[in-house]
């Protein structure tokens, strides 16, 4: 199963929703697979902060549906927001973890989820998220997808995907910065909110 | 901590338009924590490490509500990362309150690391920060805290220590 299908099939189902992504080749890939997305995206390159930042999103914004695209090395990173998210319970967060078992950014060495011991999904399970599953195929991908867009409790599918980066792609420009602002003036503009607002003088 | 502090703090929160804390809870806060989860306003979130505190606060300001990571000053250490990532990779803010443990007066060894690396740390991620070890003074520096970050998008941190946390 290719991360970038999924990701076509999961762009296809978002419309309104926030998405919090983690780093490296799926940076790349989510910018051409949801290009609808862009500015509803926060592209990230931080290891184990990203299911936190996004259920810290769905914590302040509670009628709005909230994506995370965490990966097994950045999951792995952080075990601990598995915990949190099963005490807290939190009725708008869907977390995909995409599981290549690698790696890919720094070209490819072994995660935990490597040697077929450590399941992910399991984990969530045992922590508190009982909505919590692996999935092989494209067509569970989507089906789970379907389901944890529309669940009132917290939500993680553990996509199952090979190691390689879709090829001939176009590059994203920007830097962690100017994408804070992308995504700081998207949210204020769909929420009638302001975030970042004028200094006292200008 | 008195009463009279924890109320101090909880006032100092709500000027600066708090409505979401993370904690992981520490034994000088002792008193703060049980009142924070009974406040209306405030919904707390307890967390496994501070780094996580750290992260779930920056996704809340993203979402234009305010939160603050309240602590014992070890969680610092525990937060690096992700305050390096998010504050100086993409300007993302986290407003800290943590109490000073190992500064002069501490009677626990295990206690001194906090206090010889807590203000080093903070000077590192150049994050400024104001000690608080008057009562009064509290109110203030939460809120001083709040316009400062909201106004250079970046950490600051406010240190509760000597009396008010003794």
């Amino acid at each position: 199963m290719k991360r970038f299908d999924c990701m076509k099939a999961l762009a296809a189902r978002l419309k309104d929703e926030l998405v919090i992504l983690s780093l490296g080749g799926s940076v790349d890939e989510w910018y051409n697979a949801a290009p609808h997305m862009r500015e509803a995206s926060l592209f990230q390159q931080q290891l184990g902060c990203v299911t936190p930042q996004a259920f810290g999103l769905a914590a302040g914004l509670p009628h709005r549906r909230i994506v995370s695209l965490d990966t097994d090395g950045g999951l792995l990173f952080n075990l601990g927001i598995l915990a949190t998210l099963g005490n807290e319970q939190p009725k708008n967060l869907l977390v995909v973890v995409w599981d290549n078992e690698q790696y890919l950014s720094i070209g490819g060495p072994p995660t935990h989820t490597a040697f077929g011991r450590v399941d992910l999904a399991a984990i969530a399970r045992g922590a508190g998220v009982e909505d919590a599953y692996l999935v092989r195929t494209l067509d569970e991908f989507d089906a789970h997808c379907k389901a944890g867009l529309a669940a009132q409790k917290p939500y993680i599918v553990v996509a199952k995907v090979s190691g390689t980066v879709q090829p001939d792609i176009r590059r994203k420009h920007s830097d962690g910065r100017e994408d804070k602002y992308i995504f700081v003036r998207h949210v204020e503009a769909t929420e009638g909110i302001t975030i970042m607002g004028p200094s006292e003088h200008n | 901590m008195k009463k009279s502090a924890v109320d101090a703090v909880i006032r100092g929160l709500k000027r600066a338009g708090v409505s979401i804390v993370c904690y992981l809870p520490d034994s000088l806060f002792k008193e703060l924590y049980p009142a924070l989860d009974a406040d209306p306003d405030i919904r707390t979130i307890r967390v496994t490490n501070e780094g996580e505190g750290a992260a779930i606060c920056g996704g809340v300001f993203l979402s234009g509500k305010r939160a603050a990571l309240v602590m014992e000053n070890s969680g610092l250490r525990a937060s690096v990362e992700p305050l390096a990532r998010m504050g100086l990779g993409a300007g993302i803010p986290v407003v800290m309150l943590m109490s000073y443990r190992g500064e002069l007066g501490e009677n626990n060894w295990w206690a001194i690391p906090h206090g010889i690396t807590m203000e080093p740390v903070l000077d590192a991620l150049r994050i400024p920060y104001r000690v608080v070890r008057e009562e009064e003074k509290i109110e203030r520096a939460i809120a001083d805290a709040y316009s400062w970050s909201y106004a250079s998008y970046y950490h600051s941190a406010v240190a509760l220590g000597g009396e008010v946390v003794r």
